[in-house]
């Protein structure tokens, strides 16, 4: 049950406690953080649930090529650390991790 | 808890003339109201419905009695959980946003360029069966990777299938006309399988017989089915609400034709003022309570988009169309696990390639005084005729 920090794009921070095995996504939704809305619940296929992720962190996975395609679709830039969060699973390593929030989906 | 509310005094015909006057009086009653015109209980609030999309264990999208497995066959479309998603990753790779920007989208500049191209002299035209129709025909045509055919039999297809899975009250002549626009599908499929197969590319028939595990033969049958039927009414309707939406409105129109990077916001605006799919079907399977009211186990439910984006508790002046609302996410193309597979090429071909042509290509595009647009539908809802003129 790692601690994940989201900081959303007006610098408000928001702890969430996740369970492993959920997606990003489901762990933000499910504590009502803003700025995701994840319109097709992790089908991904909306792009509405973007987020910034420190790409070195070495804990989020590869990013499939459907998502990899779905991220030149998003609202907010696309940045190396861009990823789509329902496709990124919640791991142990991820405790005190900070993801940012988008400011528009 | 309450038990769900009945309205009783609601004509079909008027439902289908002009749903939302009754949508906002459904909205205001309760969360969910069984509507006798209609047969079926309607959820018609805008978080309701997001709620139900996030719960698929309780509002499911399979329904062996529907019609719909019965005209169509066993799609993915009516399934919930991995049966969904296995069909549903089939296709995946013709709905790219990569493979529509570089494979599909000029193709149909082009469909486009040609149908303009053939009107453009006379000065005037009805634009639903002039553009929007062949448009929307022809374009899934390609993707879909049949063989070329006259465009009014894709859409002969489309509207028997549509209606075949409407038939409520059996008739005998829709279930004839249903029944051979599956034939004539099957048969289609069966022309061009084989050199799917041999040639790999990126057409939807060539996505599933690639697909890991390929997708069984049935199973293509159904799902080709559930896209030909769902697949073109809502992009020729888009094209024409959006279409109207302009052209009712001319301040918006000379803003979006001064900026063009305004297109795709005119887009979702659209297809929120008038969903092309107003109501789609979900089926609860156990009992629940939906902020506050007891929907029994069994219940047949229509999520109703159409009335869900025009909610005033989310969308300000929710009947006007206003391409400068502030931004907020809509239901037209769902929610959840069944989010329309269509959408990214709709926004494509509608939004950035269609109507921006349209206005680029026919002067002084404008409605006729004489000859107003005609509106029809509450589960599928668009202009059925929109006449025009333009400075040829
Ligand atoms: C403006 C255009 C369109 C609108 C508003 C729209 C709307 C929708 C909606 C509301 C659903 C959800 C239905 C449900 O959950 O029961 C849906 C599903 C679907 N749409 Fe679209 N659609 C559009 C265009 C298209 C196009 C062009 C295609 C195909 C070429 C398409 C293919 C599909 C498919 C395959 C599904 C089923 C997805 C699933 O069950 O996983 N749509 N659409
Ligand atoms: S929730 Fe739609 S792409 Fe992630």
């Amino acid at each position: 049950m790692p601690k994940i920090i989201f900081i959303n794009a007006d610098g408000a921070t928001r702890e969430v406690v996740a369970s492993t095995g959920q997606s990003v996504m489901e762990a933000a939704l499910a504590a009502g953080v803003s700025g995701i809305v994840a319109e097709c619940n992790g089908a991904a296929a909306c792009a509405t649930c973007h987020c910034y992720f420190d790409s070195n962190a070495g804990c989020t996975g590869e990013i499939g090529e459907h998502e990899n395609e779905m991220l030149g679709f998003t609202a907010s830039e696309r940045t190396a650390d861009s990823r789509l969060s329902c496709q990124v699973r919640v791991v142990a390593e991820m405790e005190g991790m900070t993801i940012r929030v988008p400011s528009v989906q | 808890m309450s038990a769900v509310p009945v309205v009783a005094d609601i004509s079909y015909d008027a439902l289908l003339d002009d749903p939302y006057p009754i949508f906002r009086r459904v909205r205001d009653t309760a969360p969910a109201v069984f509507v006798a015109a209609a047969n079926l209980t309607l959820v018609t609030r805008f978080d309701d419905i997001m709620k139900i999309e996030r719960d698929p264990a309780t509002y499911s999208s399979d329904n062996p009695a529907s019609l719909v497995n019965k005209v169509m066959g066993p799609t993915f479309m009516r399934k919930d959980g991995a049966e969904h998603a296995v069909g549903r990753k089939a296709i995946e790779p013709s709905f790219r946003p990569g493979t529509i920007k570089e494979h599909w989208a000029p193709k149909f500049a082009e469909i486009c360029e040609r149908l303009l191209n053939s009107v453009i002299k006379a000065g005037e035209a009805d634009l639903f069966p002039a553009l929007a129709a062949p448009m929307a025909s022809l374009s899934l045509m390609e993707m879909i990777g049949f063989k070329e055919m006259p465009w009014e039999t894709l859409a002969l297809w489309s509207q028997s299938l549509i209606d075949g899975a409407g038939n409520y009250s059996r008739d005998a002549e829709i279930e004839r006309k249903a029944m051979a626009a599956g034939a004539g599908i099957d048969a289609a499929i069966e022309a061009v399988l084989d050199h799917h197969r041999e040639h790999p590319n990126p057409s939807i028939l060539s996505s599933m017989v690639r697909a890991d595990p390929p997708m069984p033969i049935e199973e293509i049958r159904a799902n080709i089915k559930v896209i030909i039927g769902g697949g073109l009414n809502e992009p020729r309707d888009a094209i024409l609400t959006l279409t109207l939406g302009l052209l009712a409105n001319p301040a918006q129109k000379h803003s979006v034709l001064a900026k063009p990077e305004l297109w795709p916001t005119a887009f979702e605006e659209a297809v929120r003022w008038i969903s092309p799919i107003g109501m789609y079907p979900r089926r609860v399977t156990r009992e629940a309570d939906l902020s506050g009211v007891t929907l029994p186990e069994g219940l047949q439910i229509g999520l109703c988009v159409g009335a869900a984006n025009r909610d005033d508790r989310r969308f300000a002046d929710p009947d006007q169309f206003d391409i400068f609302r502030p931004r907020q996410s809509h239901l037209a193309f769902g929610a959840g696990a069944h989010f329309c597979a269509g959408t990214w090429v709709s926004r494509q071909t509608v939004g950035r390639i269609v109507v921006p042509m349209l206005f680029e290509r026919l002067a002084n595009l404008r409605l006729r005084d004489d000859a107003p647009p005609v509106l029809r539908g509450w589960v599928f809802r668009g202009p059925v005729s929109l006449p025009v003129r333009w400075d040829a």
